[in-house]
């Protein structure tokens, strides 16, 4: 019993540390940049752009997505002086192939993204020189940035059912160049509470997580700060298409704030109105999503504003 | 002393021919299946002397399938497994996933060599013992999106350490497996993503096997198949020696295709563009324009299509002699692109020695050699031509040998591939069936390359190109030899043993011999 305590104390240890690395960051007169990105996208096949719909069911089944966007301005960082802006990363786009495999209620799934643009001014916040970066199709041919496997549970409810609690867990792997600000050159996590539901014509769908993000770049204006609260919430009105096929649309909001900077403004939060036309058919089917947003709170890679545009096949072999 | 020689005293057996991986063009009739691998001592009688007359009368070459063969249905992988379980159609797939893990492991030993990176040249093979490794773990994603329309995803993770920094060996490169620019850093990175569709024009319906890029379905043998994207040149042309998987055959670079070859591909093979094939029944036609990278033997890519490119065309027979699959194949290339003719790098640096190896003011490769001449004084829009054959045919139940050969014009610098500006190559590949290890396989094989005669002197004079250049050189023909043992264990794992022998190393004879050993793990799910 004392082993299992003192390893209990050690995991809790490791888990706070992981958590809480932010003080040991070194300042950097050259910064040399992280994963940009922040619209953490669900799994394949979970319907939202970064909610999950929890219609997780049947016997085996599975989802091929793709998903390419676009985002304009996503890290401005803001000098000293709190008037000169340096648009570090002004353009970004990327895309991304995904692809999930379900069973009853579980699902697990593989993300590759892959950047066709980053682009941005380099410039001088004293004390800090930025070198934004230049990646293009051309100079980056098969880079895949920090892709991804992730497992999700349905744990209560039923799909269609008024409230669907899950959860999730995803392991980011580096890839990429930090100087290209698609990687960390870091190993992270993400762990998430979900929860989704429909009522009549209305659907939602909510999340709660944690991003254990051991890059600490914290005095570095406009970088990451560690470990992060992840938030979002999604809602929208289902309307009837052509036969065998329903449209949705409604807004997602979703945004995330560091541990130790939860309080001081460093909050990125970004909505995005969201369209979705999916088919309903017992076997394989198709879901072609859109969304466009803007910046509710513009930090750390919540961008401007942005367009993503998704394609999805899903479907499983049939109820379990 | 040459070793080529000696091939015919070895002799081998078996051999399992595979289906091409990316290509419908290799259908099931052309296929060796396990029921043919018997009597192998009359085998091993008919096949020494063939072999040996094949050998010496014979100046065409071989290789493998630059993509990976599909998978025997007794062997373990995860789609036959969800197909045991009744959850997945393996005759007429709607999507695919299959993977793969290679770790290769080369020691080379010592070796004479009189001089070293002579006058701060760079590209020598060194001297002293050295180990060299690569590792890589692959996922083959295959989806049908419509009728004759498919789309795969590869990424794939690759860890290395070549030897000598991948410096001093032309064709001769012990390890396929090994890229420019690798780290032993793992990196991930996209190998293929690539789109085909298969237009169907009559004629006997065929089967393609589910496997590591491709989907099963049943196809035309008169058919029009276009692709588009991201792959790797030797998908889809020069796929061959009886399509086996290269992480499961020979491991020198010279066997992966005509080592003269130097197709337009980026750092790590990879390209993109598109690809027409005709088929029709046993003749087949292909051809491609992909894109060459920005500068020799780099990862960024030149999308200027119109300018800068590599086109090649192949023509492809099968047949049978005496019952027995054969197949014939003559593949042309020419590629256009921003590179240096070493006539003009050497008039450059005779007009001006100002103008040598120290001094670029562009793309170079590093060289200290200031009495040297250097190709970035010379890289402009130029042209390399180049023509091979290839041919493969099983000799009896089982064993199978291989040739190819190509010729190119040797003016220009190597942009992509090797520094070979003529190879050969010939080889045995068989199954472990009649020595009851039917997951085994065993081969052998020679690759010999050449240097034009301008090329030999610009690497005299001290140049350096992106793979040898010693300072100095005496010039002859770069030869490889190279044996190897692939044992299965638990239809999920190989094991390899591998030998390789190279003579005169970066063509130079005042160097080497070189030997290098290897062991291969290979896992497939």
């Amino acid at each position: 019993m004392a082993s299992f305590k003192s390893q209990r104390r050690f995991a809790y240890r490791l888990l706070a540390g992981l958590l809480t690395l932010g003080p040991l960051a070194d300042a950097q007169q050259q910064p040399a940049g992280f994963a940009v990105e922040r619209l953490y996208q669900s799994a394949p096949g979970a319907g939202w752009f970064v909610m999950d719909d929890l219609n997780i069911t049947g016997r085996l089944g599975g989802a091929i997505e793709l998903t390419s966007g676009y985002a304009r301005n996503p890290l401005v960082i803001t000098g000293p002086d709190g008037k000169q802006k340096l648009a570090v990363v002004k353009e970004e786009a990327f895309f991304n192939i995904g692809a999930a495999i379900t069973y009853d209620r579980f699902r697990g799934y593989i993300n590759f993204p892959m950047p066709l643009l980053l682009s941005g001014a380099s410039g001088t916040l004293a004390p800090y020189q930025f070198i934004a970066p230049s990646v293009s199709l051309g100079t980056n041919p098969d880079t895949i940035s920090d892709p991804r496997i992730g497992v999700d549970v349905r744990l209560l409810g039923e799909p269609g059912t008024l409230l669907r609690l899950g959860a999730g867990a995803q392991l980011y792997f580096p890839s990429g160049s930090r100087a290209d600000y698609v990687s960390d050159a870091r190993y992270r996590a993400m762990f998430r509470f979900l929860a989704a539901g429909d009522a009549g014509a209305y659907t939602y769908a909510g999340q709660l997580g944690v991003h254990v993000r051991p890059l600490n770049d914290a005095p570095v204006p406009g970088s990451p700060n560690g470990s992060e609260f992840l938030y979002g919430i999604s809602g929208g009105r289902k309307f009837a298409g052509p036969p065998g096929w329903v449209v949705i649309a409604g807004p997602e909001i979703f945004g995330e704030t560091a541990f130790h900077s939860f309080f001081s403004g460093e909050t990125g939060t970004e909505a995005l109105i969201t369209g979705r036309l999916e088919q309903t058919n017992a076997g394989r089917n198709l879901r072609i999503k859109l969304g466009v947003g803007h910046a509710l709170q513009q930090n750390f890679g919540a961008a401007q504003w942005r367009i993503v545009f998704g394609v999805e096949l899903f479907g499983h072999a049939g109820s379990h | 002393m040459p070793f080529w020689p000696l091939i015919p005293a070895f002799v081998l057996r078996t051999c399992e021919r595979q289906q091409s991986a990316a290509s419908p063009g290799r259908n099931r009739a052309h296929r060796l299946t396990k029921a043919n691998f018997v009597r192998p001592i009359a085998l091993a009688r008919f096949a020494a002397p063939l072999m040996a007359g094949f050998l010496l009368v014979s100046s065409l070459a071989c290789a493998q399938d630059g993509a990976p063969g599909p998978r025997p249905s007794d062997q373990f992988s995860f789609m036959q497994l969800l197909a045991d379980k009744g959850l997945h159609d393996m005759e007429n797939e709607s999507w695919n996933a299959y993977g793969q893990f290679t770790y290769i492991s080369s020691w080379k030993s010592s070796f004479s060599a009189p001089y070293t990176n002579l006058n701060g040249s760079i590209n020598s093979l060194l001297p002293t013992a050295e180990r060299s490794f690569t590792g890589t773990a692959t996922l083959y994603l295959g989806l049908r999106l419509w009728n004759g329309g498919e789309a795969y995803l590869v990424p794939e993770l690759i860890s290395e350490r070549p030897l000598s920094q991948l410096r001093g060996l032309g064709g001769a490169i012990q390890n396929f497996e090994l890229q420019k620019g690798g780290t032993s850093t793992p990196q991930i990175y996209r190998s293929r993503l690539f789109f085909k569709q298969t237009v169907g024009l009559g004629g006997k319906s065929l089967v393609e096997e589910s496997g590591p890029l491709q989907l099963a379905t049943h196809y035309d043998s008169r058919r029009l198949v276009f692709v588009a994207g991201n792959f790797s040149v030797l998908d889809f042309f020069d796929t061959n020696a009886f399509d086996v998987d290269p992480r499961l055959g020979f491991l020198g670079l010279g066997f992966l295709t005509y080592a003269a070859y130097d197709f337009a591909s980026d750092a790590r093979g990879y390209s993109y563009g598109g690809i027409a094939e005709f088929h029709w029944d046993d003749w087949a036609v292909r051809a491609g324009r992909i894109t060459p990278p920005k500068q020799p033997n780099q990862l960024p890519v030149d999308f200027r299509l119109f300018k800068y490119y590599g086109d090649q065309m192949e023509a492809e027979h099968k047949h049978t002699i005496r019952g027995q699959d054969g197949m014939a194949r003559v593949l042309v290339f020419r590629n256009h692109e921003n590179m240096g003719r070493f006539s003009d790098a050497i008039a450059a640096f005779q007009a001006d020695p100002a103008e040598n190896a120290t001094t670029c003011t562009t793309f170079n490769y590093g060289s200290q050699n200031a009495g040297a001449p250097d190709l970035c004084w010379a890289r402009k829009p130029n042209v390399k031509k180049g023509i091979g054959g290839f041919a493969e045919q099983t000799i009896g139940r089982g064993i199978g040998i291989f040739g190819r050969a190509m010729y190119a014009d040797g003016k220009t610098e190597v942009y992509a591939y090797t520094s070979d500006d003529r190879s050969a190559a010939v080889g045995v590949l068989a199954n472990g069936t009649a020595w009851s290890r039917p997951g085994d396989d065993a081969g052998i094989g020679t690759n010999i390359g050449w240097i034009s005669n301008v090329h030999a002197r610009y690497l005299g004079m001290g140049g350096v190109d992106g793979f040898v250049g010693d300072g100095a050189i005496t010039a002859a023909a770069e030869e490889s030899f190279d044996l190897f043992y692939n044992a299965n264990f638990g239809k999920i794992y190989w094991l390899s043993g591998d030998y390789q022998h190279i003579a005169h190393p970066g063509f130079n004879a005042a160097r080497g011999p070189v030997n290098i050993f290897t062991v291969r793990i290979h896992g497939e799910f």
